[in-house]
């Protein structure tokens, strides 16, 4: 039984949109929260988020409206037409990164229910606390933190924590877009720029630019985990796919959709076709975020060699540090 | 709640001080009131912190000369940390500090209700960009909110405009590729657990996090060259964009605009280098509030390798 269970992800634009086989998800998050500038982005267009709410609803899913990790006054007067076109286009709720946005909606809005992303950087039940006092109902913690310590703040405020199980992580978030540094060099314009193929790399670090946004290289992937997360309360887990493809969200849907039946119906282990098809869309490899008190490039895996094939066993004299195929297709 | 400064006061010079030395050097240029770090709670690190027995040192010192000592315990402490953290703020109200910065709604609430009559302010960690962040501070019991130096006079008068609050501008700083407060780069390739058993609690710090643990430390991942890929190919290697920014000669605008308080970065600075910003800072702040035109300053400063801003 999985009916209490979110699976959801993340779309920027109408065209995206369209051309994503939603099957997998259960909601979606509709907008950029990086950049006004991103190609048609659902924030800036009423009318697309109008359309974009009535298409994910028709599905049968739940739609929730982003808004933007770090908006200035200028972005405010189109946030707030934004906001009212969400809710008379019965979104089902408001992500919320910055917190006057949220004065503005508990203001205007105080019966829209509130998620509060990862951005509103939600450290400890304290804040918490005080964030579910101007009506957040749902809380995505600060990627920092271990699931030791979402788990305390989940008991403490009693509120449900969203979790990216897989995607790149949200790094940070600029005022600036360095890409438009090289628009004439490349001979790609705003705001095609910010949707090529673009990392940073330094060794064996990697990030994913996106403009105004930085992610991080490797893929944050908790599907071995998912057992362990479903069993600690957990209901709300996020596939970060913004800077993705439409194969992608619907390839790694699948695969969580598939393995959160399995961890559900206490069905152990794992198809090893799950990992080929995330290893087909890890450009770099995969990691585990924060999760374990770790640095966030880390990948600390549980299933036993025998049924990992692809990965390699946490040794026992190690850091349990197991990288899965580093795919490199970076040329020097 | 008592304010921290007189309205009559404004502008107030807030400096930097990393130092007792630094403390001396920032009231002899002039500054009106200085903020410090206290060791173990600043998001600076342990460099730029003072002890116990030097921040009571500072206090007194400052106090003796009529200006005001601002304490910055502005990480975010964890569940085991944050006992003893709010223990430490009744230490420093018992000390006669004139005020903290935070940088956590949590920690800015609890300390509210705990201690009505403190002036607190939202740090510039806390990621306030627009008005509807300044009145949500404000809501939270903030004093004052530290606005960025990269908001434009409109901006500032925006926020200015807010009723109940002071607008402190940091319009010396670093300007970094990532808005204060909204970056973990450096915890995604680094992070150190070291014992807090200095502080006498379980747990650890979190060497690595900038807004975590007693001590935040930033590896500044950003400093370094990265190389730049585009579709599997090595375009070019660069680094992330920062500038050093200085707005020293629209100070004019900047003040009509209605802020209260001129804010400057740098608890790093040595006392050599931090009595002549002040100092120039002091005559520029002077000069406005005599009607004269603000002196023209030449500011030495990073080449800035962004482009222009397209928001």
């Amino acid at each position: 039984m999985t009916s209490h269970l979110e699976l959801n992800t993340t779309i920027s634009n109408l065209r995206d949109l369209h051309a994503s086989d939603l099957s997998p998800y259960d909601a979606i998050y509709l907008g950029n929260i990086t950049c006004r500038l991103y190609e048609a982005n659902l924030l800036e267009r009423v009318d697309d988020l109008r359309e974009a709410i009535a298409t994910v609803k028709g599905q049968g899913l739940k739609a929730y409206v982003s808004t933007y990790a770090a908006p200035r006054n200028d972005f405010l007067p189109k946030l707030r037409k934004a906001l009212a076109a969400a809710v008379e286009a019965g979104a089902d709720a408001v992500e919320v990164h910055n917190l006057g946005v949220l004065k503005i909606i508990d203001e205007a809005y105080p019966r829209l229910p509130v998620h509060i992303g990862g951005f509103a950087n939600v450290y400890t039940d304290a804040g918490a606390e005080v964030l579910k006092r101007f009506g957040a109902v749902r809380i995505t913690p600060n990627y920092e933190l271990s699931l030791d310590e979402i788990n305390q703040i989940q008991r403490q405020v009693a509120l449900p924590m969203e979790l990216l199980v897989h995607g790149k992580m949200p790094l940070g978030i600029s005022d600036y877009c360095f890409l438009l540094e090289y628009e004439e060099a490349w001979g790609v314009k705003c705001p095609d720029l910010c949707q090529q193929d673009l990392f940073l790399k330094q060794g064996d670090w990697a990030m994913k630019s996106i403009g105004k946004g930085i992610l991080s290289g490797k893929d944050v992937c908790m599907l071995e985990h998912l057992p362990r997360l479903i069993a600690d309360g957990h209901t709300c887990f996020r596939i970060e796919a913004v800077s993705e493809s439409p194969a992608y969200r619907l390839e790694v849907g699948q695969v969580y959709r598939e393995a959160i039946g399995h961890a559900c119906a206490s069905v152990g282990g794992s198809d090893g076709r799950w990992r080929e098809a995330l290893n087909a869309h890890a450009r770099v490899g995969l990691c585990n975020g924060f999760y374990f008190g770790r640095s966030g490039m880390e990948y600390l895996g549980v299933e036993s060699e025998a049924t990992t094939s692809g990965m390699s066993r946490p040794g026992a004299d190690s850091a349990h540090t197991l990288h899965i195929r580093q795919k490199e297709q970076f040329d020097d | 709640m008592r304010p921290s400064f007189r309205q009559a006061e404004y502008p107030v010079l807030l400096a930097p001080a990393g130092s007792p030395a630094a403390a001396v050097a920032a009231l002899e240029a002039g500054a009106d009131a200085i903020y410090v770090g206290l060791k173990g709670w600043s998001r600076g690190g342990a460099k730029g912190e003072l002890t116990a027995g030097e921040l009571r040192e500072v206090v007194a010192a400052s106090h003796a000369e009529g200006r005001q000592v601002r304490v910055a315990i502005n990480t975010i402490p964890r569940g085991v940390e944050r006992r003893r953290l709010v223990q430490s703020v009744a230490d420093l109200i018992g000390w006669a500090v004139d005020g903290v910065i935070v940088n956590d709604p949590g920690i800015l609430a609890e300390l509210r209700a705990r201690y009505p009559t403190l002036p607190i302010a939202a740090s510039i960690g806390c990621s306030a960009m627009n008005e509807a962040d300044v009145a949500f501070y404000r809501d939270l019991g903030a004093e004052s909110v530290v606005l960025p130096g990269t908001l434009s006079p409109e901006e500032l008068r925006a926020a200015a405009e807010t009723p109940g609050v002071l607008i402190e501008a940091m319009i010396h700083m670093v300007e970094e590729f990532i808005v204060l407060g909204k970056c973990w780069m450096p915890s995604f390739f680094r992070l150190n657990p070291i014992p807090l058993a200095d502080l006498g609690v379980e747990g650890n710090r979190l060497i690595g996090s900038m807004k975590r643990g007693g001590a935040g430390v930033c590896f500044k991942v950003c400093e370094r060259p990265w190389d730049l890929y585009l579709s599997g190919r090595r375009v070019v290697q660069r680094l992330l964009p920062s500038r050093q920014l200085s707005r020293i000669n629209e100070l004019s605008d900047i003040l009509d605009a209605g802020v209260g308080v001129i804010k400057l970065q740098g608890r790093s600075l040595s006392p050599r280098l931090l009595g002549p910003l002040v100092r120039r800072y002091r005559m520029a702040i002077d000069a406005w509030r005599d009607g004269r035109a603000c002196l023209a300053f030449d500011e030495a400063s990073l080449d800035p390798s962004w482009t222009v801003s397209r928001r």
